[in-house]
């Protein structure tokens, strides 16, 4: 079968890549050997992948210069943010969508007027995240390790069950947490990063508020998003750069929580 | 490290030398490079298999140089320079001046057919990987292959091929 089938221009040119199986391989070979004009241009092509891959040989060989180093890239990533912390500090508008029906935007200080409820809650996370996700050696007070201590401690500040949920399944791991003062009293923030360094937050305090499934915060920073809502009387918000994994992971967390009550 | 993260590692060196083949400037080139690799750990976790992932870092090279192209037309056209040659491990002479005719050569190509001779002669691209990699069909790739290859093999006059036969 295969010693019919004819010769295809475009078998020549997987012989010259090698990317024929065995038997075309061989059936090519044997019809360069009667053709020698095809042999010509074949030996050509084939010169000249030799020729191109000689050329930029020496740039693949050459070492990888330390501006590319992955894990220096990783970790820039970070600190290149704090820089612009108080320019989004000073910017930061939350648009909250409560329940259904119309959201309501909310200008940081436009008026001299706190925010309250959730929005007071959505702009605390904001100020948590920015202050905290971007501090490369002491982001957290207690650390993976103390887990247990760090969720009986923020239990005990806010005088609610608090933990960290897990969050492995969605490729984040717990990096720890702290405790963090509002105008409200305690609230407890949780952090985690994935495998490329990025990181998330999940802010919790009480919260006398009462709405329904999970909000979108619009935090005007086009590199993080957040997610809120309330769960018997505690608030939550999760911040981090991933729109669509961040939403599922308040899916998730939310839902975590459903079981566990 | 494991994962991902040292797979593209590994492929540093490959998208270096293929950015230079494109653009021949070395800084230009590692800029792409920089950008490629910035917008790979921004969009790893879009990745939901263990597949290679060579052809997913060309195919983000490949899309921010496209539009690094449009941009710069805009502002008016870049022509690569034909001497600056790499010569790292000191090619002959002659050896040097025949490459510079096949760069010459190669310049003279459209970009479309410049990216598809380069993937898979020097980066050994498959021509599904490639036509994934352009955003073509398969038959976009060989028709472009067979074309890029005829005008390199004119552009050369006889080809490079009994120079580099003595050579060797």
């Amino acid at each position: 079968m295969t010693e019919l089938a004819p010769i295809q221009e475009e078998e020549l040119h997987a012989f010259v890549d090698n990317l024929l199986e065995p038997d075309r391989r061989e059936a090519v070979r044997r019809y360069l050997s009667e053709q020698p004009d095809a042999a010509a241009m074949v030996a050509d092509f084939q010169a000249q992948r030799d020729a191109l891959r000689s050329i930029f040989a020496p740039i693949a060989a050459a070492p990888v210069p330390p501006a590319l180093n992955l894990s220096r890239l990783i970790e820039e990533r970070l600190p290149a943010r704090r820089n612009t912390f108080w320019r989004q500090a000073a910017s930061i508008v939350l648009a909250l969508g409560i329940g259904g029906g119309g959201g309501w935007l909310l200008h940081a200080n436009t008026d001299g007027n706190s925010p309250t409820g959730m929005a007071a809650l959505a702009r605390e996370a904001v100020s948590s995240h920015l202050v905290y996700a971007s501090d490369k050696r002491r982001p957290v007070e207690l650390w993976a390790p103390q887990r247990d201590d760090l969720a009986r401690w923020l239990s005990n500040r806010l005088n609610r069950p608090v933990a960290p949920p897990d969050l492995t399944e969605l490729g984040y791991k717990l990096i720890g947490g702290r405790l963090v003062a509002t105008d409200r009293g305690p609230a407890a923030l949780f952090m985690y990063d994935n495998e490329a360094g990025l990181r998330m937050t999940m802010f919790v305090r009480p919260v006398m508020a009462q709405t329904t499934g999970i909000h979108r915060v619009d935090v005007r920073d086009k590199d993080t998003d957040g997610f809120a809502w309330v769960e018997k009387g505690i608030g939550y918000m999760m911040m981090g750069p991933e729109d669509k994994l961040l939403e599922r992971m308040a899916v998730h967390v939310k839902r975590q929580l459903d079981q566990a009550s | 490290m494991a994962g991902p993260i040292s797979d593209i590692e590994a492929c540093i060196p490959a998208l270096r030398r293929y950015s230079y083949a494109l653009l021949r400037s070395r800084n230009d080139a590692d800029d792409l490079v920089h950008y490629t690799l910035l917008r790979a750990l921004d969009n790893l976790h879009t990745r939901h298999d263990d597949s290679d992932v060579r052809p997913w870092l060309f195919t983000i090279m490949h899309n921010l140089f496209i539009s690094q192209m449009r941009k710069a037309k805009v502002r008016g056209r870049h022509l690569p320079t034909t001497d600056d040659i790499p010569n790292a491990t000191g090619p002959a002479q002659e050896d040097s001046l025949r490459w510079r005719d096949m760069l010459r050569a190669l310049d003279s190509l459209p970009e479309e057919q410049r990216s598809v001779v380069l993937l898979v002669s020097v980066e050994d691209l498959s021509y599904a990987e490639t036509a994934r990699v352009l955003g073509v069909p398969i038959g976009t790739v060989m028709s472009r292959l067979s074309r890029a290859r005829e005008r390199l093999r004119v552009a050369t006059d006889e080809g490079v091929r009994p120079h580099l036969r003595r050579v060797k």
